[in-house]
């Protein structure tokens, strides 16, 4: 009988895979995720126009789509174990650490999608000047990585409250807002072709300051 | 009850010094009066935030609900001189850069600083339980922990670097006449004391509840 | 096919210790103060009134609750094992605990035993699924279950990784008469072996333990 009590990779694996089948027989996350940022980015660029020199605003427009949609469901999978009453179940055979790192990863695939179908589509929708490809994925996924920290452990907590979802943005954003700051600047960045090497420190150091709070916090996240 | 009325003294001196007592800085006018309420507010509410953090920790360690008792309570206080600091900064801003609100970095922080205990305030007002409330809520305070250094010093640096260099630092001049430091320091003691009495009275006011459900 | 399935070493005798053990959610819910001292091998009953903490009580010795008073000890051949740890060695069966319904019952449980760790997942998903009867409902969805079968795989779960203690909230409820008989079974050959905790007010499941673990309530609001 294993007799440790923090993680272990297969459970980590396990808890991840359940995700991932759970999430592709009901699509009831990213459904509603995509439709969300869909829906929000062509608000956005029905009311704007092509505003393709403008890179600030450009550049603030999509991480605030981005940002947004994933606030409307990334405390999804926290939510759905509390209102389902599955958490007796995972805690049963899981450490609180397994199962947040679990969804974690499952959140960071969860963004990787979104993120697939909502910026190719920003860029066609609202125009803008050719993508430096290098220096914006690197801002995307480490931006993508601090949102999913905070967003995991946030989440899990938000799921505790009398009202379930509701403060979820609420109480994310001043945590995520490092995050924007560094997003923002980045994307701007590589479209105006200057170095965005301090976005990026700025983004890994945050994303790696979260993850290791994280990781001390995950054994106190459930005690009753 | 005799500290109290000391307490209530001390203010009144300081703040009667602050206007009759103490020079003005020239370039300043009479908007050098603000800083008595301003600096200390601000520092005050440093101390609250810091020490509703370092509780918050504690309570995860230690599980006396008694520091969740610290840790709500100065994050309530330094929610309310963090409003004092920033009206009091604000109407100062107007005077001298001709507009309420500026977005230099440091009325960025305290913004992010505001924010951050609004919400920690919020969420445990969400959370039934006593014990699961201050766990939760020391969770966050942690995970904000985290946040406000980057909030502080590293993004207003980056995310600034293309606005121009605000007005800043004109208060903090060295050839400051020594009567504003001193007036300023005795405010910033009578202060600091103010919130030490009025978090010990909302402690024990926590315990007290406690201990009547008990029954 | 009794013997084969329990565990295998029965060295590791459990005991488990409650001192002045107790838990308040509000002023008049939670568990009042209970002391007791039970070893392995051996069945005991808990009982007491509606809102008395017989479920709390559960919740405390699985290692998810973390009482407000006094100390609960549960040791393993002889050595203490901490609440992060417990629910290796504790399966845990209560109205509580509910499954995925966008999975089948077969599912759930390869879930469980993948994230346990287990060796022979499938092995052991088949033989709890056996012992508790539902072998033949392995591909239905969880969501497609009447209530008792719903009990009947609250049983196979808590049986799936052969916990040396076993934990049964109302273990009879929506049972048929077959089901009591499987729940009876269960409970008699575990009881050989290790130990077993019934939270109950039933008198035949009572008869099951040989001990009792009485709780005093003030849950519907007598005078103190």
């Amino acid at each position: 009988m294993p007799g440790e009590r923090s993680s272990s990779v297969g459970a980590v694996w396990a808890i991840l895979i359940k995700e991932c089948r759970g999430e592709w027989r009901t699509r009831y996350g990213l459904n509603s995720a995509l439709l969300f940022a869909v829906t929000t980015l062509t608000a956005v660029s029905f009311v704007v126009g092509r505003i393709g020199e403008r890179t600030d605003i450009l550049a603030a427009l999509l991480w605030i789509v981005l940002m947004f949609a994933a606030l409307a469901s990334l405390a999804h999978t926290f939510v759905r174990e509390v209102e389902g009453h599955t958490l007796t179940l995972l805690r049963m055979i899981a450490s609180p650490t397994s199962i947040a790192l679990g969804k974690l990863i499952f959140n960071l695939l969860f963004l990787g999608v979104l993120e697939a179908v909502t910026v190719p589509l920003f860029l066609v929708l609202m125009g803008g000047p050719p993508l430096h490809w290098a220096r914006f994925l690197e801002v995307l996924g480490l931006g993508s990585l601090a949102l999913a920290a905070a967003a995991t452990l946030v989440g899990a907590v938000i799921a505790q409250t009398r009202g379930r979802g509701a403060l979820f943005a609420a109480v994310s954003l001043p945590i995520l807002l490092p995050v924007m700051a560094g997003a923002v600047s980045g994307t701007r960045g590589q479209w105006n072709g200057v170095p965005v090497d301090a976005e990026l420190r700025l983004l890994a150091a945050y994303a790696a300051a979260l993850l290791g709070m994280s990781l001390v916090l995950y054994d106190h996240l459930w005690e009753d | 009850m005799i500290l109290r009325i000391l307490l209530f003294l001390w203010l009144a001196a300081g703040m009667v010094a602050g206007f009759t007592w103490a020079p003005v800085v020239p370039v300043l006018g009479n908007t050098t009066r603000v800083f008595y309420f301003h600096f200390p507010a601000a520092i005050v509410t440093t101390i609250a935030f810091g020490w509703s953090m370092v509780h918050s920790a504690l309570y995860l360690a230690r599980r006396d609900l008694g520091h969740d008792d610290h840790a709500a309570g100065a994050a309530e206080l330094g929610l309310l001189f963090c409003i004092v600091a920033t009206i009091s900064g604000s109407l100062w801003a107007r005077a001298m850069w001709g507009a309420y609100w500026n977005w230099d970095p440091r009325e960025t922080s305290i913004f992010f600083l505001f924010l951050i205990y609004a919400a920690y305030l919020a969420l445990r007002a969400a959370i039934d339980g006593t014990e699961r409330r201050a766990r939760l809520a020391a969770i966050y305070s942690c995970v904000a922990f985290v946040a406000v250094p980057f909030l502080i010093f590293v993004v207003p640096r980056i995310y600034f670097s293309l606005h121009p260099d605000p007005l800043l630092g004109q208060r903090g001049k060295p050839d400051i006449d020594p009567r504003i430091m001193l007036v300023a320091t005795w405010m910033l003691a009578g202060v600091t004391a103010l919130f030490v009495w009025l978090l010990s009275l909302r402690v024990r006011l926590g315990r007290i509840e406690r201990a009547r459900q008990e029954f | 096919m009794s013997a084969a399935v329990l565990p295998a070493p029965a060295v590791a005798l459990a005991s488990l210790s409650a001192r002045e053990l107790a838990h308040r959610y509000s002023p008049r819910r939670g568990l009042e103060p209970v002391s007791f001292e039970i070893e392995a091998p051996g069945v005991a009953a808990v009982t007491g009134p509606n809102g008395s903490g017989k479920s709390t009580l559960l919740r405390i010795v699985a290692g998810l609750l973390r009482p407000n008073r006094g100390a609960c000890a549960l040791r393993i051949g002889g050595r203490e094992i901490e609440r992060g740890a417990r629910r290796l060695s504790v399966g845990l069966a209560t109205p509580e605990l509910s499954f995925y319904d966008e999975f089948t019952v077969g599912e759930n449980l390869m879930f469980a035993a993948q994230t346990q760790g287990l060796a022979d997942p499938r092995g052991r998903v088949r033989e709890s699924l056996e012992r508790v009867g539902l072998w033949v409902r392995v591909g239905d969805r969880a969501d497609a279950l009447s209530s008792g079968m719903r009990q009947r795989l609250r049983l196979a779960f808590a049986l799936l990784h052969r916990p040396p203690v076993l934990l049964l909230d109302e273990p009879g409820s929506h049972l048929d008469e077959a089901g009591r008989l499987m729940v009876a079974r269960v409970v008699r050959e575990q009881g050989e072996r290790g130990l077993v905790l019934i939270a109950t007010n039933d008198e035949r499941e009572r008869t099951l333990a040989g001990r009792t673990i009485e709780l005093r309530g003030r849950g519907l609001g007598d005078p103190d």
